[in-house]
């Protein structure tokens, strides 16, 4: 697929990841092209997206802040501006076995949400919820795969293109919502058969 | 966004309102074959007659998702036009106009039309659109518009609400269905959208809530109803190869609406 991001500035934040490289490479490949000063029309930011241990995200909440309120200085364009947090899907269902990394997805989640009333209209923020991704995992944890009705990882590339449908410059009425790629697992969790 | 849906057959229900003409045209313009059915059959066919493609790559048919048999018929029709269908778009769904009342004096025929229409009517339009789609084996796409009033409760349309949120925990059952033979589905929840039944209600001078849009876009972040075009860039997405491991979500298109308490 293709979005039109021609003369469109991005910038990433955050962890660098085979994920937010991935990215990177579509969004140049879609027309867009890496600023690093100034601002930018799109911000990703990207959170770890392996569950382990509790992380600090201040930097990239100080980041989205930050560009989020110079793009809306940046006045009327409506949905010009757009951040995109990269997310696991554990940000919305919490995993028993990582307490507080999923307390920490979860609290991005919200400061997201929030974000996004705050900005609008001019700066649409949403997030990329992120399941079991590649073997061996570049996101998610393989536990997830019991609960995926599609009974396989996702790859790389579909990760990819849902984030690049979230800031597609004709999505302009989206904005505040996390879209997960994770083969049903936030869904399914209920029950595996 | 642009991709590739050469060949997909996609039946669109409620294909003449306002949200369905603009889901048609997405996938048409994308290269999808598109059923443009609706209830009303002079209506889809006037709107069809507008699509890129002519007679090959588009049909009219009259579809009542609410009658069993119509919809049997319809599908009948699409596969022997055009053979397959791969993308179902459950978009047709009514609200009450007359009667916003709460539920101590809802009439019970109006509860039963409206359920009939958008929750059976979707069931029986899945299951008849399912058979073929399965039995061929390719895979395939369900999209349910369902609506903010599913994740959100609003008053004085008990109906309508239950049924968008039945549709909501529908879309998920059915993915994890499906999902293992290859029939991903998910939702798009619109938020207030400028269609017909809208304008009649909201967004015109006579509507029943006429003056109070304004206290009413007080909660819409974006502060603006949304187009059918932006609903429509969410179904297309979702109908396009490259959405492969999204299955079961159910995404808000709502301006931020139901992001979080917008005071």
């Amino acid at each position: 697929m293709r979005v039109d991001l021609d003369r469109q500035g991005f910038a990433i934040g955050g962890e660098n990841t085979a994920v937010s490289r991935a990215l990177a490479a579509a969004l140049l490949d879609n027309g867009a092209a890496e600023i690093r000063a100034g601002i930018s029309d799109i911000l990703i930011l990207s959170l770890p997206l392996c569950p382990g241990p509790g992380f600090d995200w201040s930097a990239q909440k100080a980041l989205a802040r930050e560009a989020g309120a110079a793009m809306q200085a940046r006045g009327p364009g409506e949905g010009r501006g757009r951040i995109l947090f990269l997310l696991s899907a554990a940000a919305a269902l919490p995993l028993r076995r990582f307490p507080d990394y999923s307390a920490d997805m979860a609290a991005a989640l919200a400061f997201m949400r929030a974000l996004a009333m705050q900005l609008a209209p001019e700066v649409r923020v949403n997030a990329l919820g992120a399941g079991l991704i590649g073997d061996p995992p570049l996101a998610g944890d393989p536990a997830m795969l019991r609960h995926a009705a599609l009974e396989r990882p996702g790859t790389i590339s579909e990760l990819v293109d849902a984030a690049l449908f979230l800031l597609d410059p004709r999505a302009t009425y989206l904005t505040g919502q996390m879209l997960s790629v994770d083969g049903s697992w936030s869904v399914g969790y209920g029950r595996n058969f | 966004m642009q991709t590739e849906l050469d060949g997909r057959v996609a039946i669109v229900t409620g294909a003449a309102g306002a949200i369905g003409r603009a889901i048609c045209r997405r996938l048409a313009e994308n290269g999808a074959r598109v059923v443009v059915s609706d209830v009303v059959e002079g209506a889809a066919q006037a709107f069809a007659a507008t699509l890129p493609g002519g007679a090959d790559r588009v049909m009219a048919c009259r579809i009542d998702i609410a009658d069993p048999q119509s919809v049997e018929s319809g599908v009948a029709d699409v596969l022997r036009r055009f053979g397959q269908v791969d993308i179902l778009v459950n978009n047709a769904g009514i609200n009450t106009q007359a009667h916003r009342v709460p539920i101590d004096a809802f009439p019970p025929s109006e509860w039963d039309r409206i359920l009939r229409v958008d929750l059976d009517g979707t069931y029986f339009m899945s299951r008849a659109a399912l058979a073929p789609m399965l039995a061929r084996g390719a895979g395939g796409r369900v999209v349910n518009i369902a609506s903010v009033v599913g994740l959100a409760a609003l008053r004085l349309q008990s109906s309508f609400v239950a049924a968008k949120a039945a549709l909501v925990h529908l879309t998920r059952a059915m993915a994890l269905e499906l999902g293992p033979r290859g029939v991903l589905v998910n939702g798009v929840a619109p938020g207030s959208v400028l269609s017909e039944g809208t304008r009649a209600l909201f967004y015109s001078p006579d509507g029943s809530f006429a003056g109070r849009t304004a206290e009413f876009m007080d909660h819409v972040p974006m502060r603006r109803p949304g187009t059918p075009e932006e609903i429509a860039e969410a179904v297309l997405f979702l109908s396009a190869p490259e959405s492969s491991y999204v299955t079961g979500q159910v995404l808000a298109v709502d301006g931020g609406w139901t992001a979080g308490s917008a005071f």
